[in-house]
């Protein structure tokens, strides 16, 4: 760099630092003035908390300084400042315990993204054009003021609608009380694998609205249908903490692993025996596997409590049920069952995990309700070595209706899309968009994007344009997770009591604002109600007033004063009380409902012209297909498939020969209601009568690293939802696979692929 | 004193969920390709996870693998290079000096392992990726050959700090970004000359094999067999 350059720009970056106007001015200065804590060349740790999926792991962020460049009020400049370089798990954290899976890791490629949304846009061109013109953060407020306040009068004819992934903790209180101040306000949480068919099921088994924790450490048989939970099910992270040490630690005693599944899943593959049972079975698998126990007398039906009441036949010892009957209906063989049935009843503490493509069937529920009743008979709920739940912090308004379903069954964006489409006398007149992605990860039989577009005023939280963000009129983003206050109540991974609090760990880079302190501020300038339901003045000092409670309540933190315990709240990352199960709420009213009957899963499209059970599967790169815009993900090998930077069509190859099929050449996979196409990959891990494909890729409209690539299986999927929640069955639609011409397929070009199959023993 | 790092992986443990190529990439600067570049194998994954097929529908698994370079004792990357840019250092690593390295890929033929990879361009980090680069770790230009370093970066840091408090390095003092990230703690690395180190007690485990035993390099790397299936079928 030239010397005249090179003061230009520093003039340039103290000119930003006294000029910048817009927000408080303190705030825009300090992001000008050096870490003072830094010194350059040594790195700097600071907790935080991943946000990539929904476990809820805490992280170490390592921090160190740098120059980067910004720009502030039109004017380009280099400024120090402390930069994340990596992140870490949190070592002291009760979920993860010092780990973070890829994805959590890729998750420095979300603050530093090229194509975060760098500044307030307003939409200048058609909707969805994606033409966006550069505003002030007044002028971007003062446009939704126009928009909120008419809604916020009593009275008002027209409602309101937040759609946002399912947020936990103070966000999710911050919103909750913001929406109160709109007359008819509704919150729409959505994520496509949301599990609540899980919830739904531990509620009437165990009286817990909750995902399960499994107590793998301690486990000796552990049987699990569907779920990828070393992968990207529930708390994986937590799962294979847990999971090493079943296998390895315990001198003597390895536990057994047994997968059922009909696409082997990266879980699946360490799995000491894999079972491809007939997709939508593994209900029946269960209580087959049950009726032996039962039949055998290892246990009484009583054992199972109120788990067991939920499943018909159940204390006549599931006639039904016979290992000949469950091995016409699963495909796996009578001997089988019986075996499994006798090694699990005899080596406890054996435990069941249902999770994934099971629940995603119109039978989901029922599927869960066997598999809880199985546990239940084996004697691990709420014990060491089984299933168990996280107990809930003791906060004041942290009810079951914050975290779990009830909101996430309540208002799906699927009711929400037909309320809309509907013309019904009060229509959503504004929408407020954060952090979920509907239009990308529902069928398109949904008419989700379709309801959206004729919603007349749409507002963007969040940091990113993406296929739902891209209609929006407003955008006004968001900090990164690195850069706001953030926490979290994690569901599940853990015995312990968790309240996760991390500051913000780097300054900002770009002309964003945290969503919670936007959402303050709007309800602060709308007054009345609004102003009423969130006095506070930033979230930082909402979520010091939620937490001060917990500082009475037994945990690692002991404190002095209420600022004590906040500098050290902050320091830890968290809150945590000491582990210990917490006993599932038996349920009083037991037989209040019916008994289920065998429910068969019911698929969409006839075999005969739709001959393969289809597959979708939370990736391994992108989970749902949020981290499709971060390139390390996009180069990472899929494990099994070893697949990069596209989507790939899993077929088994006998089925393929038949087709004539060759790896690489371009199929069409197509179901009643669209098709997609994409590169055959031939892979001895699947049924003949399956065919998969990962989520993720094929977006639109996601930045440049995912924009135009790959397919979307998730939009050929049939609308048909599990019976009784109502909760998307993504697994429940047949398709037909035709070749289509010669496709690509990236694979990671192999190391010693050959040779080191034969190992010599040193 | 002089150490021999060394690293255990027990295969029984590993699940391949790959944090440990994600913590290698975002430790030591490596770039991603691009899709066509990654069609004509030009990734540079510093530790990769190979799956091997056994059997056939129904009876089939697949065994994990993670790859990295093996840091031979008998390294056949280090001979054959005019310009002395891979060499053996103190420690037993098989280190590489990117500036002396003119690309003559006379080590990555020898590399039995294809552990080494090669900058077919100079790396591009669309502003502001640029900003996540780790300052410990220097960025390769086009032409050179780069490979695992066992991120002697932390080995260093750790030996500096060690050396300031006038004492020996620890045992699990050291930990490179990969065996830190592994969540099943499959991953073990240490002191191969100190007996009573972790992986030194690993490393002499009846289920410990080293890849490609019989070409005769003598890797610091020890495998830990899987335990085969428990099924009775």
């Amino acid at each position: 760099m030239k010397r005249r350059t090179f003061l230009k720009l520093s003039t340039v970056g103290g000119a930003g630092a006294a000029l910048a106007g817009c927000g408080e001015q303190t705030n825009q200065l300090i992001r000008f003035i050096p870490d003072e804590t830094l010194v350059p060349g040594v790195a700097t740790w600071r907790p935080g908390i991943c946000t990539l999926c929904p476990a809820g792991c805490g992280l170490q962020v390592r921090i160190m300084e740098g120059d980067a460049e910004v720009i502030r009020n039109g004017q380009a400049g280099v400024v120090k400042m402390g930069l994340a370089k990596k992140l870490e798990g949190n070592p002291q954290h009760p979920v993860n315990h010092g780990t973070l899976c890829a994805r959590g890791q890729a998750g420095l490629q979300v603050t530093f993204n090229p194509d975060r949304v760098r500044h307030p846009l307003k939409r200048v061109g058609p909707r969805g054009s994606g033409k966006f013109a550069e505003i002030s953060w007044d002028e971007a407020l003062q446009e939704l003021l126009t928009h909120l306040s008419p809604l916020a009068s009593p009275g008002s004819a027209h409602s309101m609608a937040f759609l946002a992934g399912p947020l936990r903790g103070q966000r999710r209180v911050l919103i909750e009380r913001f929406l109160s101040a709109f007359g008819a306000a509704q919150f729409v949480p959505f994520e496509l694998f949301d599990d609540s068919v899980l919830r739904a099921a531990n509620q009437l088994s165990f009286g817990r609205d909750q995902l399960p924790t499994f107590d793998l450490a301690e486990s000796n048989f552990v049987m699990s249908f569907g779920a990828d939970f070393l992968g990207t099910w529930n708390s994986p992270m937590a799962q294979s903490v847990a999971y090493g040490i079943m296998r390895r630690n315990r001198p003597g005693a390895r536990g057994k692993f047994v997968q059922v599944e009909s696409r082997m899943s990266q879980t699946g593959a360490n799995a000491d025996e894999w079972i491809p049972a007939h997709p939508g079975t593994e209900g029946q698998l269960a209580l087959g596997i049950a009726h032996i126990i039962l039949s055998e007398h290892h246990r009484s039906p009583e054992a199972a409590g109120a788990a067991g009441s939920r499943i018909e036949g159940w204390h006549n010892g599931l006639p039904e049920y016979s290992p000949e009957a469950v091995a016409w209906k699963t495909g796996v063989p009578p001997q089988t069952i019986m075996r499994l049935a006798r090694e699990m009843a005899v080596q406890t503490p054996a435990v069941a995990i249902v999770g994934g493509a099971p629940l995603a069937q119109t039978n989901g529920l029922f599927t869960a309700l066997a598999i809880n009743a199985l546990n239940a008979l084996l004697g691990g709920v709420g014990k060491p070595g089984g299933l168990q739940f996280t107990p809930r912090p003791p906060l004041p308004g942290h009810g079951s209706s914050e975290t779990n379903s009830k909101g996430l069954t309540g208002t799906s964006v699927r009711s929400l899309a037909q309320h809309i489409l509907s013309g019904q006398a009060r229509t959503v007149e504004s929408l407020l968009l954060y952090e979920a992605n509907p239009v990308f990860a529902t069928p398109a039989t949904w008419h989700v994007k379709e309801a959206l577009e004729s919603v007349p005023f749409i507002a963007s939280l969040g940091h990113f344009i993406d296929e739902t963000s891209v209609l929006a009129d407003l955008i006004l983003p968001d900090h990164s997770y690195l850069e706001s206050w953030m926490d979290d109540v994690p569901e599940s991974g853990t015995t312990a009591a968790v309240v996760s609090v991390a500051p913000p760990a780097m300054h900002p880079l770009h002309n964003t604002r945290a969503m919670p302190d936007v959402l303050l501020d709007v309800a602060h300038r709308l007054g009345g109600r609004a102003s009423q339901a969130l006095p506070w003045k930033s979230y930082e000092e909402m979520l010091q007033a939620a937490l001060a409670p917990l500082a009475h309540s037994p945990s690692s933190i002991t404190a002095s004063s209420p600022d004590d315990f906040w500098t050290k709240v902050k320091d830890q990352g968290g809150w945590w009380s000491a582990k210990g199960s917490a006993a599932p709420e038996r349920e009083s009213a037991a037989h209040a409902v019916p008994a289920l009957k065998n429910e068969e899963a019911q698929f969409d499209g006839p075999a005969p012209g739709y001959p393969f059970y289809f597959l979708p599967y939370a990736s391994q790169q992108f989970f749902d297909g949020r981290h499709a815009n971060l390139p390390w993900m996009q180069e990472l090998p899929e494990v099994l498939s070893t697949g990069m930077w596209g989507t790939w069509v899993e077929i088994n190859p006998q089925t393929a020969a038949t087709l004539k099929i060759e790896q690489g050449d371009l199929l069409e996979v197509a179901s009643r209601h669209g098709s997609v196409r994409a590169p055959a990959l031939l892979s001895p891990g699947i049924a003949p009568d399956v065919v998969a494909m990962p989520v993720g890729q094929g977006h639109v409209e996601y930045g440049r690293y995912a924009s135009g690539r790959g397919a979307n299986p998730i939009k050929i999927l049939a609308p048909d939802v599990e019976r009784t929640t109502g909760s998307l069955a993504w697994a429940g639609t047949r398709v037909s696979v035709a070749k289509a011409g010669t496709g690509e397929l990236i694979l990671l070009s192999g190391g010693p692929t050959k040779w080191s199959q034969e190992r010599v023993r040193r | 004193m002089a150490h021999r790092w060394g690293m255990v992986i027990d295969l029984d443990r590993c699940t391949g969920c790959e944090a440990c190529v994600a913590a290698c990439h975002a430790e030591n600067n490596i770039a991603t390709v691009d899709a066509a570049q990654a069609a004509n194998g030009r990734t540079m994954h510093w530790i990769h996870v190979e799956r091997y097929w056994e059997g056939e529908f129904p009876n089939v698994r697949a065994r994990f693998q993670p790859v990295l370079c093996q840091q031979c004792d008998a390294a056949p990357c280090e001979p054959v290079c005019p310009t002395y840019a891979s060499y053996h250092n103190s420690d037993g690593l098989n280190a590489q000096v990117y500036n002396r390295c003119i690309g003559t890929f006379y080590c990555a033929d020898a590399c039995p392992y294809t552990a080494r990879y090669f900058n077919w361009f100079n790396p591009v980090w669309d502003k502001p990726l640029n900003l996540q680069l780790n300052p410990d770790v220097s960025v390769r230009g086009v032409g050179v050959m780069e490979k695992c370093t066992f991120c002697i970066q932390r080995i260093t840091a750790a030996e500096i700090q060690a050396k300031a408090e006038n004492r020996d390095v620890k045992d699990g003092e050291v930990k490179p970004a990969c065996v830190q990230s592994c969540p099943t703690a499959a991953m073990v690395f240490g002191d191969l000359e100190d007996p009573s180190s972790q992986v030194s007690r690993l490393a002499g485990s009846m289920r410990a094999t080293t890849l490609l035993a019989e070409v005769g390099t003598f890797p610091k790397v020890i495998y830990l067999e899987r335990e085969s299936s428990h099924a009775n079928e």
